[in-house]
């Protein structure tokens, strides 16, 4: 069974140039540089999509959206986000269709068992992939991971989930080390703000799929504010960092190994502060989107699927959770 | 002289073109109604711009908005002919099969049913005009097309978010159709195999 192709492939499109205006015309959305002096000859069209393909659009810095094509955006659907020239989120456009009003209640409608049973099968998720990736890399001897992953189906209360997890994430991290090659080391997971350059890369990869994970609830129109098991705090897309758990290992450790690994990230491409410098935060966005287009064979469906479009799958797979449509929420899981 | 329809009633009429799509696929007609979940096929947006270009053709009365309290129905005829007095809603499709489909029919009939309503007369032809080979075919509505239109809008009234519709029992349907990305049915077959049972899907997997 072949599932329709490349329905999400380009749904997401990433926009780095500073003086950039995305316009529309003629169908197609139009990554226009303004910039140009009148006497240059070179195309000041830089790329162009067709609307009905894409559905979310980052920004970095300075570049604008003209006042029509926010009018297309409400109408097709499409969410803006805007970043700093460095990654940093600071808000988001979207269309005003974007509210579901059965999809809602029945989110806010979750009871505390119900909520409960969808956070064991994230964490679980979360560490069947946490044993695979160090299994992939050549770490062996993770039994305590399995027998925590067995724990997490059993917890009885939301306090004893987020308690299995925390163990299970120090015992995975302290793992982590030796799937390194040598010049680099692991020596624990450090944040705000991350003290070293692989703990700034694992921050930079996990805001970057949290925002592929929000991308995916926004587009199903469940609220990602509103959590599962993540504690509820101003501004804190709680839904979106469940759903995440279940790709940290598999998607963004390995995306940040393989970087380091491949020797396409230096210890020379971060400054004093631990940040990339810019040219490396431009080739870190290139290979990031080339890595969620990336193809693999669905452990379950059989199929290949990207890892963007999995994500998509695992935010519809928990609103057909969450809305009754299925029993149980199902993660996305790899075995091998 | 009838009293004005108020917000509550418009909301219970059924759009024509709900007439094709349930027929289509129920659960389809579901998730478009209810999860504004169907996707964009370019097939659409393709007859949509081709509508846009024919409506500014003289020599017909085209687009015209119809209602009935009566029928529950509402919609646009994209064209009615009139020939002789006598006027006939004309339904344009795209099709690459060079065929037309019995949901088709279905929808032609609830425009004549409109028409009817409206003139207060019979309307007993419809025609539908296919793009692709350039083709009309006349369509004589009789007793049987109109019972299934009123089954249908009875069955849209009824509908409600808490009664999702099984998977349809022909899984060819779901090869074209948008919203399989969305509805899953071969993934719901292999995840939770008993939603899938009596549908065409449990043997697929």
């Amino acid at each position: 069974m072949k599932s329709a192709e490349g329905m999400f492939d380009e749904s997401i499109v990433y926009v780095t140039r500073q003086g950039a205006q995305i316009r529309t015309g003629e169908g197609r959305i139009i990554v226009f540089d303004v910039t140009l002096d009148e006497d240059d000859d070179s195309d000041p069209e830089l790329a162009s999509y067709p609307i009905e393909k894409v559905d979310t659009i980052n920004v970095f810095g300075g570049v604008n959206f003209t006042t029509p094509f926010i009018k297309t955006a409400n109408e097709s659907g499409i969410v803006l986000n805007y970043f700093s020239t460095n990654g940093k989120y600071r808000g988001s456009y979207r269309p005003t269709k974007n509210t579901i009003a059965e999809i809602r209640r029945a989110q806010y409608g979750l009871s505390r068992q119900e909520e409960l049973e969808i956070a064991k099968s994230m964490i679980s998720g979360k560490i069947r992939n946490a044993r695979t990736l160090l299994s992939r890399k050549g770490v062996h001897g993770t039994d305590v991971l399995r027998d925590l992953g067995v724990r997490a189906t059993k917890a009885m209360t939301k306090d004893a989930l987020r308690g299995t997890e925390g163990e299970a994430a120090e015992r995975y991290f302290s793992r982590l080390d030796e799937t390194l090659i040598d010049g680099w080391t692991f020596e624990k997971r450090t944040t705000r703000p991350p003290e070293d350059h692989i703990n700034s890369l694992l921050s930079l990869t996990y805001v970057f799929v949290k925002n592929e994970v929000l991308g995916a609830l926004y587009q199903y129109n469940l609220d990602p504010f509103l959590g599962v098991l993540h504690a509820d705090r101003h501004g804190r897309p709680s839904l979106a960092l469940d759903l995440q758990e279940e790709f940290r290992p598999i998607f963004c450790d390995a995306f940040v190994t393989r970087l380091i690994n491949r020797g396409v990230i230096t210890h020379d491409d971060f400054n004093k502060d631990n940040r990339l410098a810019d040219d490396a935060f431009k080739t870190y966005l290139g290979k990031f989107d080339e890595y969620m287009q990336e193809e693999f064979t669905h452990p379950y469906f059989e199929y290949n699927v990207s890892r963007r479009k999995a994500i998509r799958q695992q935010a519809i797979l928990l609103r057909k959770a969450i809305t009754g449509e299925l029993d149980g929420y199902h993660p996305l899981t790899f075995d091998r | 002289m009838s009293s004005p329809t108020t917000v509550g009633q418009r909301d219970e009429l059924v759009h024509v073109s709900a007439l094709n799509e349930y027929v289509y696929c129920p659960r389809r007609f579901y998730y478009q109604r209810y999860h504004d979940e169907i996707g964009t096929p370019y097939e659409l947006i393709d007859g949509r711009s081709k509508h846009q270009n024919q409506s500014n053709r003289g020599g017909w009365v085209t687009e015209r908005y119809f209602r009935s309290d009566e029928l529950k129905l509402h919609g646009k005829i994209d064209l009615i002919e009139s020939d002789s007095e006598v006027l006939t809603p004309v339904e344009r499709k795209r099709s690459e099969s060079g065929q037309y489909y019995p949901s088709d029919e279905v929808q032609l009939t609830g425009y004549c049913m409109l028409l009817e309503d409206a003139l207060d007369e019979p309307v007993n032809v419809g025609y539908i005009y296919l793009y692709s080979t350039d083709t009309r075919h006349a369509i004589r509505i009789k007793e049987r097309h109109r019972e299934t239109v009123r089954k249908i809008v009875s069955r849209i009234t009824e509908m409600t978010v808490n009664s999702l519709p099984p998977f349809t029992d022909n899984p060819k349907k779901c090869e074209a159709c948008s919203a399989r990305q969305y509805c899953m049915p071969y993934e719901t077959a292999l995840l939770e195999p008993e939603k899938a049972q009596g549908t065409g899907w449990e043997d697929r997997v």
